[in-house]
């Protein structure tokens, strides 16, 4: 599969007018809204690493490759593309991209729009394009890999990308601390850690029943990832035992970690000012619905909420049912926003119709897909 | 209503006035003649008006005043760039830097909202008392303003380990060419939909101009440690910068000085105790925890002496440190000292090609007899080769843009981008069908088209206009001032340097 098998079928779905689902391993297809496409797309054949210079630090690989690859190819460099969305490893780079995902190291990585260096895509014409480059630094030109980034396919059929490594580090460790009900000493927590020397990797909060599925017993718990140099991360665990008492775990918590909503029926993501919605947030984890999984960012001011597939589903509840109300309610506040990655369809159009309503969105669909073939409606009209 | 016609342009400026007050709009040419030039003196294009609105809503009347009238402008920050960018062919410049307020800063979640005209290191001086520091640190920092700082997607040498401005603006409110205002991203959190924040960093002007700019701030790290390795061979330095790199530290800057660049910076104001003798130094920055910066600070010691450093110094104290970056960051003014104009490229190369590109500059600055400075961020492979020349000199001018154009048709060939921070602006738009296809430009010609149908903002920059193909097929005979092309009676004007020159209509 190449470059020009997309182009052919992007062709081929302009002149019989239907419309394509593009997807990457089709591992996530329950993710956002129903698209309205008759054929499926898959870029799974379409793998494999295009350039690697590990003195250099960047990566060109196409964009079926899957983020286990990544890490298998890079890691014989004793390097690593710092990127772990949720879901597995399973997944392709190019969805990853396409739906700008980020985990955990995103607290000290940035998002994927950050390591993306530059990237191939076929717009809904036909039309090979390119944007950036494949070097760290670069501004020749308008910034067409941000604009694809995150995307959804809906502007371009992403089929190459070139990305920024790291050096692995000397350290790597992960620890946990057990939170208590009081949702003031969790928050004094946060506090505490944001104004120590200690700078994590990854820095998360669990709810009870996220911890019940990482392993970790049924109490809300703080999973705190260090990594560098080994006098670094030495410093930090120093500072960390100043602050609270912590258990080694392994590293294996963070896979889990971001099969955290398997089966969930709704992922929401909630994100805001991070001291605005600590307390909250607090709270939210100490005290949860029973059936929702919840991690929390707080450095980044993320919350993502996964309903677990026990829920009544929507068929036969209401949108208000399937969203857990303190959600909607947090919606309706100007400083926080809610991005919602899976629904149960007909909900979608209740809770969020659409994001891409504004007129320079619009405008972009229209001019990179004129005829609107690819994955109409997935991120609504 | 042609502005190229006097009275109308009078009766523009006059309504200018009545928005931002008439000691705010300048239309004699000999009080425009300041801006007709950005920090790239080879380039010059004489605007029609400059006017400079003080406040959000004088700055909104202004573009809408334009809007309604059809008439292209350009946005101007403090005029630092190196790119042509700013330059106003015969139209308007909306200049930003009276607009200067610090709206808001919010300490405990790292971030600030201010107007475009901020001055870089103001902002920078503004948070250092929380213990706080705004990353993209370009060199004219001290004049630079944050708005342009957007425009161009600036970076500076700390950009190594933190990124650059893409990397550090959450949200944009923005009033697009239409006098429209929109936000893009957002100030208090992440948010999905299309990344339009992302697509107007480093849009250079073309897609409107920023109201407000709401950036990330970063805390300031507990260490800094400033190296200065010094080398009696180009190569030894490039080939170290590799092993640095490879090795995984990410410094937080990693700069490089050839010998010419060296002994330009000694003699100036600027000197910063350089080894006048040697043929390149590196200026290596590490920050973090202490300890983590010690235990780095002795690898990358050990790579500068295993690959021939003749001595690696540490700066002892904060002054011995500002004084090493002093050197650096005013390099640029120095070379002042040796030509009244200066061409500086910003081409950016694999870091593993570091050596080779050096050697081939070298050899290409022989061939057509001219001085390269290099001068650069060897950490990214963000090269900057110098040259100061004097324009009025015909031979030396050629001799000296046909030597650019293969420096950069080099760096271009090992897999490079013609910019790393700069811009293309006018500079080197010459350059983009060499790195892009037609189906790419076509494609950043159509965003933009998203964002100003009349491509008003900033005409003639970045993209050659040839390479849009709707929209120069439809308005070929739209714009009033690009049937002024070539009316620019540039003197020191650099010929196109590129392969193909740029279309005519396009300047």
């Amino acid at each position: 599969m190449s470059t020009e098998t997309i182009v052919a079928a992007i062709h081929e779905s302009i002149t019989s007018r239907a419309p394509l689902r593009i997807s990457g391993r089709s591992n996530w297809l329950s993710a956002g809204r129903p698209v309205k496409a008759q054929k499926a797309l898959s870029l799974r054949e379409d793998a494999g690493v295009v350039g690697y210079v590990s003195g250099d630090l960047t990566l060109t690989v196409r964009a079926g490759t899957t983020l286990a690859e990544i890490e298998r190819v890079t890691g014989e460099h004793d390097q690593w593309l710092p990127l772990d969305p949720f879901g597995s490893s399973d997944g392709t780079i190019g969805a990853t991209i396409a739906t700008a995902s980020a985990g955990p190291l995103a607290t000290s990585f940035g998002l994927p729009r950050d390591l993306l260096l530059g990237l191939e895509f076929v717009n809904g014409r036909g039309e090979v394009v390119r944007g950036g480059g494949k070097v760290v630094k670069n501004v020749a030109g308008f910034d067409l890999s941000r604009l694809l980034t995150g995307s959804w396919g809906t502007l371009g059929v992403i089929t190459e990308v070139s990305l920024r490594l790291y050096a692995r580090p000397k350290v790597d460790r992960s620890f946990i601390i057990t939170l208590g009900p009081d949702e003031r000493a969790t928050a004094a927590l946060i506090r505490a850690i944001a104004a120590s020397p200690l700078a994590p990797f990854s820095l998360e909060l669990v709810n009870g029943n996220a911890a019940r599925r990482l392993a970790l017993g049924d109490k809300p718990q703080c999973i705190v990832r260090l990594g560098g140099n080994s006098a670094v991360v030495d410093v930090q665990l120093k500072a960390l035992s100043q602050l609270a008492r912590s258990e080694e775990v392994d590293q294996s918590i963070w896979t889990k970690f971001r099969e955290l909503d398997r089966d969930a029926n709704s992922v929401i993501r909630i994100s805001s000012l991070p001291t605005r919605f600590l307390g909250t947030a607090a709270g939210i984890v100490a005290d949860s619905p029973p059936d929702v999984v919840i991690s929390i960012n707080p450095q980044r001011g993320v919350m993502r909420l996964a309903t677990l597939g026990t829920r009544e589903s929507s068929s036969t509840g209401s949108a208000e049912d399937s969203v857990p109300t303190e959600l909607l309610e947090a919606g309706k506040d100007s400083h926080t926003s809610l991005i919602f990655e899976k629904l149960p369809e007909d909900v979608w159009p209740v809770v969020s119709p659409s994001v891409v309503a504004d007129s320079l969105s619009r405008g972009v669909r229209k001019v990179f897909d004129p005829y609107n073939i690819l994955n109409p409606g997935i991120l609504g009209d | 209503m042609p502005l190229s016609s006097q009275s109308s342009a009078s009766t523009v400026a006059e309504r200018l006035a009545d928005i931002v007050g008439e000691r705010h709009v300048l239309s004699r040419p000999s009080e425009l003649l300041v801006y007709n030039s950005d920090g790239l003196p080879g380039y010059r294009r004489q605007p029609k008006l400059a006017v400079f609105p003080g406040t959000r809503e004088e700055t909104i009347a202004v573009v809408q005043l334009l809007a309604a009238e059809g008439l292209s402008f350009v946005p101007r920050g403090a005029g630092t760039g190196l790119s042509g960018g700013a330059l106003a062919d015969d139209i308007v410049v909306i200049g930003v830097h009276r607009l200067k307020q610090i709206i808001s800063l919010d300490i405990e979640n790292r971030r600030a909202t201010v107007e475009p005209g901020v001055v870089n290191l103001r902002l920078n001086k503004f948070v250092a008392p929380h213990g706080l520091l705004y990353a993209p640190d370009p060199s004219s920092e001290a004049a630079c303003t944050i708005g342009g700082n957007v425009a161009e997607n600036a970076g500076g040498p700390h950009c190594l380990k933190y990124g650059v401005t893409l990397n550090h603006v959450l949200a944009i409110t923005v009033v697009l060419p239409s006098g429209d205002v929109v936000e893009l991203g957002s100030r208090t959190g992440e948010r999905d939909g299309y990344d339009l924040r992302g697509a107007f960093i480093g849009s250079e002007g073309c897609f409107g101009l920023a109201l407000d700019v709401t950036v990330k701030l970063t805390q300031r790290p507990q260490a800094v440690r400033t190296v200065l390795a010094d080398f009696m061979s180009i190569d030894a330095a490039a080939r170290v910068t590799s092993s640095i790199i490879s090795s995984g530290i990410v410094p937080a800057a990693l700069e490089f000085m050839d010998g010419p660049t060296i002994r330009v910076v000694e003699s100036s104001i600027y000197a910063a105790g350089y080894p006048k003798d040697a043929e390149a130094i590196l200026l290596i920055e590490l920050d973090g925890l202490e300890a983590g910066v010690v235990a780095d600070l002795e690898v990358v010691r050990q790579i500068c002496l295993d690959g021939g450093a003749r001595n690696v110094k540490v700066a002892r104290d904060d002054a011995e440190r500002l004084k090493l970056w002093q050197g650096r960051k005013k390099a640029f003014g120095a070379m002042g000292r040796l030509a009244p104009h200066l061409i500086v490229q910003d081409a950016v190369i694999p870091r593993t090609r570091l050596s080779e590109i050096l050697a081939a500059i070298h050899a290409i600055s022989e061939k057509y007899d001219v001085l390269v400075c290099n001068v650069f961020h060897a950490g990214d492979g963000n090269l900057h080769p110098n040259i100061a020349y004097s324009a009025d000199d015909p031979d030396e001018s050629e001799r000296v843009h046909k030597a650019m154009t293969e420096i950069m048709r080099a760096c271009i060939d090992v897999g490079g981008s013609i910019t790393g921070e700069h811009g293309v602006g006018l500079d080197k738009m010459g350059y983009m069908e060499s790195i892009f296809s037609e189906p790419s430009l076509n494609a950043m010609c159509e965003l933009r088209g998203v964002f100003d149908p009349d491509h008003r903002s900033n005409p003639g920059k970045v993209v050659p206009i040839h390479s849009c193909k709707e929209w120069h097929s439809v308005t070929s005979a739209r714009t009033r001032e690009q049937a002024l092309a070539g009316a620019h009676a540039a003197t020191g004007e650099p010929p196109p340097l590129a392969a193909k020159p740029a279309h005519p209509s396009a300047q």
